[in-house]
């Protein structure tokens, strides 16, 4: 029976269930931690789905809505005791990072300019001292920047030879991404820098980066493509250098 | 022109932030809606009876409200309705919304879709829309000043197309029709000829696809 219930997660979480079906599965979620757990999951994903549908909305639906709500009396907040059953959300359990994560990759980051320099450089990752969620939020935020990236018109990619690696450039985002997989990992306390090379043989720091454990990575750099010559990586000590300390490991000539 | 510009910026990922990172620097003005934590605290606000709090929950999310039940409804007039109804139906019930068990935006839009899906079913003519209503509508003219960020809406559409098109076949017409359509488990069973298990089982499998996909939480 229970098992019965349990298999209707899916079927709950797009609203593909009868009346009966829902109360039913809703009076299993107070009981099932992990079915709420599971359940707050698929909830942030089917809004997902919704989000994709965002359109504008007719002009005279907000003064409907306001004027409907200043005379719709509100529900009391449910006490402890009927929480299990109230709402459309699971009663216990959901992670809290749930609600960041859902909105995190909507965030843009910020841009940079260099007023005396034409390279602008943006590092993307983690943060030291943060909590998971905001870890989350910066690689979702990183992905979402990746994909701008590598989906650009003028996207085009080149070997690098770091692994099984790839430099994706855009000159129309201004962009390039490293990512990558079977990168080795780097020196005792050193980790790898991505630089620019300029015309003038100047180089410009861009970011630090280290191989996931499974030896994937992945980091992007911000700047203008005007003067690159080449992109070229070496291994720093760990928070990254100036200039260059180390021979390159690769390199990428453009 | 070298150093001290960009090192400030300085960030890799997953192991230390530079103090004062890039988030202080150049940081867009903050959007409506674009904020999980803020989305939540207008909900919350809402609950209490802050209009004023409804009012910009209203103006992050009715657009994706409309949204989906224009996708769901079809019909523009019903889409409004229902619209109007599920933006309601989240103030009169916001008291229940807690924060700790996920996001605002999902709490609104499983209120907005059940509301959607509910209209289509109560409709007469249900099983011929369903039949007849295969391709997706065209969606609105949108108002210049209501496309916040033309580039955050291409990479959302291109999300959602990249996390379907992880999902196989059989899984995505599962999804089209139920999420979509407004199909119960039981009517997706019979209207592909599979056990009701096979598809409480394919809804499933392909929402929680769609999840690890997207990487949301579990």
């Amino acid at each position: 029976m229970s098992e019965n219930v349990h298999a209707l997660i899916g079927a709950y979480a797009v609203d593909a269930v009868t009346p009966a079906e829902r109360d039913e599965f809703e009076s299993h979620l107070g009981a099932c931690e992990d079915c709420a757990v599971e359940l707050a999951g698929l909830q942030e994903a089917t809004a997902v789905l919704a989000e994709a549908e965002a359109s504008a909305p007719p002009a005279t639906l907000k003064a409907r809505v306001m004027a409907d709500i200043a005379r719709t009396p509100q529900a009391a907040p449910p006490t402890r005791d009927d929480r299990d059953a109230a709402g459309p959300m699971p009663a216990e359990g959901a992670s809290a990072a749930s609600a960041t994560a859902a909105s995190s990759r909507r965030r843009l980051w910020p841009r940079l300019t260099l007023a005396a320099a034409s390279v602008a450089v943006l590092a993307v990752g983690g943060l030291v001292g943060s909590s998971l969620v905001q870890q989350r939020q910066e690689e979702l935020a990183l992905e979402k920047d990746v994909m701008m990236v590598t989906s650009a018109p003028d996207a085009h990619s080149m070997d690098l030879g770091l692994g099984a690696a790839h430099l994706v450039m855009s000159d129309k985002m201004s962009s390039v991404v490293a990512m990558g997989e079977d990168c080795p990992e780097p020196e005792a306390g050193m980790e790898y820098q991505l630089w620019v090379v300029m015309a003038d043989g100047s180089k410009h720091a861009g970011p630090t980066f280290a191989p996931e454990p499974d030896g994937s990575f992945m980091t992007m750099m911000e700047m203008d493509m005007e003067g690159a010559t080449a992109f070229v990586v070496t291994e720093e000590p760990m928070g990254g250098s100036e200039q260059p300390t180390t021979d390159m490991v690769a390199v990428v000539e453009l | 022109m070298r150093g001290d510009g960009m090192s400030a910026q300085r960030r890799e990922r997953g192991l230390r932030a530079v103090p004062g990172g890039s988030d202080a620097v150049g940081a867009p003005a903050s959007r409506p809606g674009q904020d999980a934590a803020r989305l939540a605290d207008l909900l919350v606000r809402s609950g209490r009876g802050d209009a004023a709090a409804f009012e910009e929950l209203y103006d992050a999310l009715a657009g994706t409200v409309h949204g989906l039940a224009h996708r769901i409804v079809r019909d523009p007039h019903l889409a409004e309705d229902v619209a109007q109804e599920a933006l309601v139906e989240v103030w009169r019930v916001a008291a229940r919304y807690r924060p700790d068990q996920g996001s605002a935006r999902a709490w609104v839009m499983t209120i907005a879709h059940r509301r959607a899906v509910d209209r289509v079913r109560s409709e007469q003519s249900h099983a011929d829309r369903l039949l007849t209503h295969g391709a997706r509508h065209s969606g609105e003219v949108e108002h210049p000043e209501q496309v916040v960020d033309t580039m955050d809406a291409q990479w959302r559409a291109a999300r959602v197309r990249r996390g379907l098109a992880a999902l196989t076949p059989l899984q995505r017409e599962a999804l089209e029709l139920t999420y979509y359509k407004g199909y119960t488990n039981r009517q997706l069973a019979e209207s592909l000829g599979i056990p009701l298990g096979t598809a409480k089982a394919r809804i499933r499998d392909a929402m929680i696809r769609l999840r690890d996909g997207w990487e949301v939480a579990r």
